[in-house]
């Protein structure tokens, strides 16, 4: 038996070029159910020109990301009893620091750019990818599995940067730990890309894109990350030509 | 590749890895040289150096002008290339941001020279 | 009931214009705040360091006019205030100090535990500053 919550639901309503406002809507939720799926029962049973992004509906194609109570989730695994309480309510806004199209759908076309500017990989071979208990040794045989990156672009962390607020030109978590899995050396070009002021040096250590990643890519470590290569090349690159 | 990295965005090289190296080298040197600063004009005493004599006194001693003289400048470059990284978060154009690095070269510059003036003006008063 | 605010389709995107938004505290982790503290902390020491040297000046007029300043500022209002920048670099050095070590990949999953434990170190020294400078 489930159960059930009276909650309110207040979307974040903007069509091209018109000020934004909030819609209120009641409804039942069961607090066992998805902050997109009541949304979604928005969209199906009382405002069919609500407006979001969705597919997968398991964390895997990374369309569904917004704000949450203040907060960037993935909606398709937040749970209602996770943002909120019977009798609360549920304030649902478009991602940060994308164009918004409608609604609560954004214009992400700026990250997907950047990530096939530095070269990022949707898949990496079995001993390339980063996983929670590697085998203490790969067997050559184990080059021929790729794995999915944990990356699914969802957008949460470049909404969640307080850096990426007032530069459009900042790279971004995602992109920079996309960089960051295909490492920089012997990648010139990509390591001049991201030892910029666009790239590892916008970043001010907030750490709030690995606090809000769905998919544990934790893209602040991966900065960090290409921050001590780049010193690596930098740095060595001067004793190397001495 | 290439094609694409123009048509994203041009990473400008107005901070890059020796820039930060720099905030890391002169912020470790601060907080040495900033605990001393702050230790021997608290502590030393009964409040620090409180009195125009007690501070003519302590600089009689040579290591401290020549400390004091670095410390400024290290707190001084430490302070500009800071504040050059938060004005470079509001994505100025590249002429705002010549003037921005001249401006920032002329403050360090005089306010360096004017700090050794002080403290050599003060050691003479001993 | 219908809110309405001022933001268009344009004002979603990343601008100059937000930078408010370093200072929002909506929705941060601690590791936010933090960023927070550096940034207020930078432009608070920025400020006061040129405030500092333009002050010491006085110095050179001799001992008349640098005393009777000292006597100025020998009020609690401007010990307290003093406190402040104190406090406030005291603050901003122990937080940089992890922002270096996580640079260099150091603590870089244990940051936020590093940033409590600086904190505390933090708040015991200003509180003995705190003591000093108001006793004794």
């Amino acid at each position: 038996m489930s159960e059930k919550w009276n909650i309110i639901l207040k979307v974040l309503r903007q069509k091209q070029g018109e000020t934004s406002h909030f819609d209120e809507y009641k409804m039942d939720a069961d607090p066992d159910e998805y902050v997109l799926d009541v949304v979604e029962r928005v969209w199906a049973f009382k405002d069919r020109t609500v407006c979001f992004r969705h597919a997968c509906h398991h964390s895997t194609c990374g369309a569904c990301g917004m704000r949450v109570n203040d907060a960037e989730k993935l909606t398709c695994i937040t749970y209602i009893r996770e943002v909120t309480r019977d009798g609360g309510t549920l304030k649902v806004e478009p991602l940060r620091n994308f164009p918004v199209v409608s609604d609560l759908v954004v214009d992400m076309g700026s990250l997907y750019r950047r990530l096939e500017a530095v070269g990022a990989r949707s898949v990496l071979p079995a001993p390339e990818a980063e996983i929670e208990k590697p085998p203490s040794r790969w067997s050559s045989d184990d080059e021929q599995y790729i794995r999915l990156a944990d990356c699914i672009e969802c957008g949460l962390c470049i909404s969640a940067c307080p850096a990426a607020a007032t530069s459009s030109d900042y790279l971004g978590p995602a992109v920079l730990a996309g960089a960051q899995a295909n490492g920089l050396k012997l990648n010139p070009e990509l390591l001049n890309m991201v030892d910029s002021e666009d790239g590892v040096w916008r970043c001010h250590s907030a750490f709030e894109c690995t606090a809000v990643c769905p998919s544990f890519v934790d893209p602040a470590r991966r900065i960090m990350d290409l921050r001590t290569q780049i010193f690596k090349e930098r740095v060595g690159g001067l004793f190397r030509k001495a | 590749m290439s094609a694409n990295v123009q048509s994203v965005s041009t990473p400008r090289s107005g901070e890059n890895s020796w820039w930060y190296l720099v905030k890391i080298v002169t912020g470790v040197l601060l907080v040495v040289l900033l605990g001393i600063h702050l230790v021997v004009n608290h502590f030393i005493g009964q409040h620090g150096l409180l009195t125009y004599a007690d501070i003519v006194a302590y600089y009689q001693n040579p290591i401290i002008p020549i400390m004091e003289i670095c410390f400024l400048a290290v707190v001084v470059i430490h302070a500009l290339t800071g504040l050059r990284g938060i004005l470079l978060d509001l994505k100025p154009s590249r002429p705002i941001l010549q003037v921005m690095d001249a401006v920032m070269v002329i403050v360090g510059v005089v306010a360096v020279a004017y700090g050794t003036w002080l403290i050599l003006v003060i050691k003479s008063r001993g | 009931m219908i809110w309405r605010l001022k933001v268009d389709t344009q004002h979603n995107r990343p601008s100059p214009s937000k930078f408010w938004n370093w200072f929002n505290p909506v929705g941060r982790q601690t590791s936010g705040w933090a960023f927070m503290l550096q940034r207020v902390t930078a432009l608070g020491l920025t400020f006061y360091l040129f405030l500092h040297l333009i002050i010491l000046g006085q110095l050179a007029n001799g001992p008349q006019g640098y005393d009777s300043f000292i006597a100025l500022v020998s009020s609690p209002v401007f010990i307290a205030s003093e406190l402040i920048v104190v406090a406030g670099a005291i603050l901003h050095g122990l937080n940089g100090i992890r922002i270096i070590l996580t640079t260099f990949g150091v603590s870089v999953t244990r940051q936020k535990q590093l940033f409590y434990a600086l904190m505390v170190l933090a708040l015991i020294i200003i509180v003995i500053f705190g003591i000093h400078m108001f006793t004794a």
